[in-house]
């Protein structure tokens, strides 16, 4: 698989936990790339994912500072 | 016309260009005939004790037909004695009262010898003095140039010993051999230096000659290591220049130097925050007469962009030049093949496929002609492609639209951390 269908399928799976309306709980970055803990916004579920591309971690990242926004 | 004037920590030319202490200026008769042609101001070569030169002493890298790339030299400062000097900068200056004439000093570290040649020079009436702490060769080997000019305390103390005395501004030139510039700019500005110059050669050994074996320049079947600067040497001083002048301790102006050959070398300089600059190995190479071109490049620039004077340029770019981790990660470009202008060399094909993300593809038209296309979602920008294009205007790298909104290294990590103490599991 090319980097950027990686990237996809990481976005992909990233785009589906935020539309279930998960949010990012915990990172941590690693030789491998980033796990990345979704955490349910009814329960105690934590999902976590292996973002292993560039351009997958800049994609999750940018969702964080985004999440950490105040919202007006 | 535009006003082209410029005032270097009080020291006032014509113009910004001036030669710099070099062969070019070694005497009466060449620094008179440079200001005839044109030059705005001169750095006398380096005065002090004469010293002993040997022969040969210069050597040049040519470089796919370009002669004098880059440029070598195991020559010391002036072998001429101090008083024979001094009355021809003291006739040149009578000759050109408006041009500057800076002389350049180097003793051994040692305030009694800081204070005698400064006061020596200034009693014939120069603009400016520039110390210089950079040759690394020889007079290194001696404890001086940049032996000392590697060492910030020396640079401080000799500033200081030179500022006790000195009536008219001095500028401290510095050694591009050293790690941080700016350890020893800060060190030259504590001990009160008016201006900075940089950059003097790097170290440099110049080549070995396949059948014998000597060295490229040798001295009798031995060789000892030179400064190089020349047209190679622009990218490092460039940088240097803008370090000193984005770093918030070093607040004096800066005579930018190192490969600067024409014009448009002089405005990238100001614009990285150089007053004005001083030039040696393009007038080594094609005589005074270059500065014509300069002075007319650069009034033609201002008056085209609208400015008044060169003095309005100065430092523009420095705000654009940060650290790494200030810049944008989510702003991408991508390369884009103009099939109109591409010859088919293949060569960003080669680049891409061997050395890079292998995202240019061979395809064929309908008429079986064979034709290159970037895949842009797998092309990460990285120029590679339009820099070994042999064809102006057969590749753009061209921006890609914006899906992210600008992100740093820093936020990033800052957004990690802070979500870090929220929540403690959060490791970076
Ligand atoms: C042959 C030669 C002799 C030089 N002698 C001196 C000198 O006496 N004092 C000095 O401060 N710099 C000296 N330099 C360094 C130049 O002033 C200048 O800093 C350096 O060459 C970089 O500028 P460029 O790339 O325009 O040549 C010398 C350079 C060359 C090539
Ligand atoms: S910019 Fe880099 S990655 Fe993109 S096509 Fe050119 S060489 Fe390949
Ligand atoms: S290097 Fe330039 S000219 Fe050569 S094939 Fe690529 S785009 Fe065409």
């Amino acid at each position: 698989m090319s980097d950027y269908q990686q990237f996809l399928d990481e976005r992909d799976k990233i785009d589906f936990l935020i539309q279930k309306g998960c949010q990012i709980n915990s990172v941590r970055e690693h030789l491998n790339g980033a796990s990345v803990d979704f955490l349910h916004p009814n329960g105690n579920v934590t999902e976590t994912l292996l973002i292993g591309t560039a351009n997958g971690r800049k994609y999750f990242s940018s969702l964080l500072i985004s999440q950490n926004q105040p919202k007006d | 016309m535009a006003d082209l004037r410029i005032n270097l920590a009080g020291i006032k030319s014509p113009n910004p260009f001036w030669l710099a202490s070099a062969p070019p200026t070694n005497s009466g008769y060449q620094v008179q005939r440079a200001f005839e042609a044109g030059w705005g101001g001169a750095v006398w070569k380096t005065l002090g004790d004469p010293i002993l030169n040997v022969t040969s002493r210069f050597a040049a890298i040519s470089f796919n037909g370009q002669r004098v790339a880059g440029f070598n030299n195991i020559e010391l400062i002036t072998d001429r004695p101090l008083d024979v000097n001094l009355k021809e900068i003291y006739e040149t200056k009578k000759k050109f009262p408006n041009h500057a004439i800076i002389a350049s000093l180097m003793v051994e570290p040692k305030q009694e010898k800081w204070h005698e040649i400064v006061k020596r020079v200034e009693d014939v009436g120069v603009d400016g003095l520039e110390l210089n702490f950079g040759c690394p060769h020889g007079m290194a080997e001696r404890g001086m140039g940049s032996a000392s000019g590697q060492v910030p305390a020396l640079v401080e103390r000799q500033t200081y010993w030179a500022k006790e005395v000195a009536k008219t501004p001095v500028i401290v030139k510095l050694t591009p051999n050293i790690t941080d510039i700016t350890a020893t700019a800060e060190a030259a500005c504590n001990g009160g230096a008016d201006a900075i110059s940089m950059i003097n050669t790097i170290n440099s050994l110049m080549g070995v000659d396949l059948d014998t074996w000597n060295t490229v320049p040798h001295v009798a079947g031995k060789g000892a290591h030179g400064g190089y600067c020349g047209p190679a040497v622009k990218p490092i001083a460039l940088n240097m220049v803008a370090e000193c002048a984005r770093h918030p301790h070093i607040n004096v102006p800066i005579s930018g130097i190192g490969g600067i050959s024409n014009w448009r070398d002089a405005v990238e300089f100001i614009l990285m925050g150089a007053t004005g600059v001083q030039v040696c190995t393009a007038a080594m190479h094609h005589g005074f007469r270059i500065v014509e071109d300069m002075i007319e490049g650069l009034n033609n620039y201002l008056d085209c962009k609208g400015i008044a004077a060169v003095s309005d340029i100065i430092g523009k770019s420095v705000p654009k030049y940060s650290d790494w981790g200030n810049l944008d990660l989510n702003y991408n470009i991508v390369a884009k093949i103009n099939p109109e202008v591409c010859i088919n060399c293949n060569k960003c094909h080669i680049a891409c496929e061997d050395t890079s993300h292998q995202c240019i593809d061979m395809l064929t038209d309908a008429n079986g002609k064979s034709y290159l296309k970037v895949r842009e979602e797998d092309c990460v920008g990285c120029n590679l492609c339009s820099i070994v294009c042999p064809v102006d205007g057969a590749i753009d790298m061209i921006e890609a639209p914006r899906e992210l909104a600008p992100m740093t290294w820093n936020e990033r990590q800052a957004v990690l951390s802070v979500a870090a103490e929220c929540k403690a599991d959060i490791v970076k």
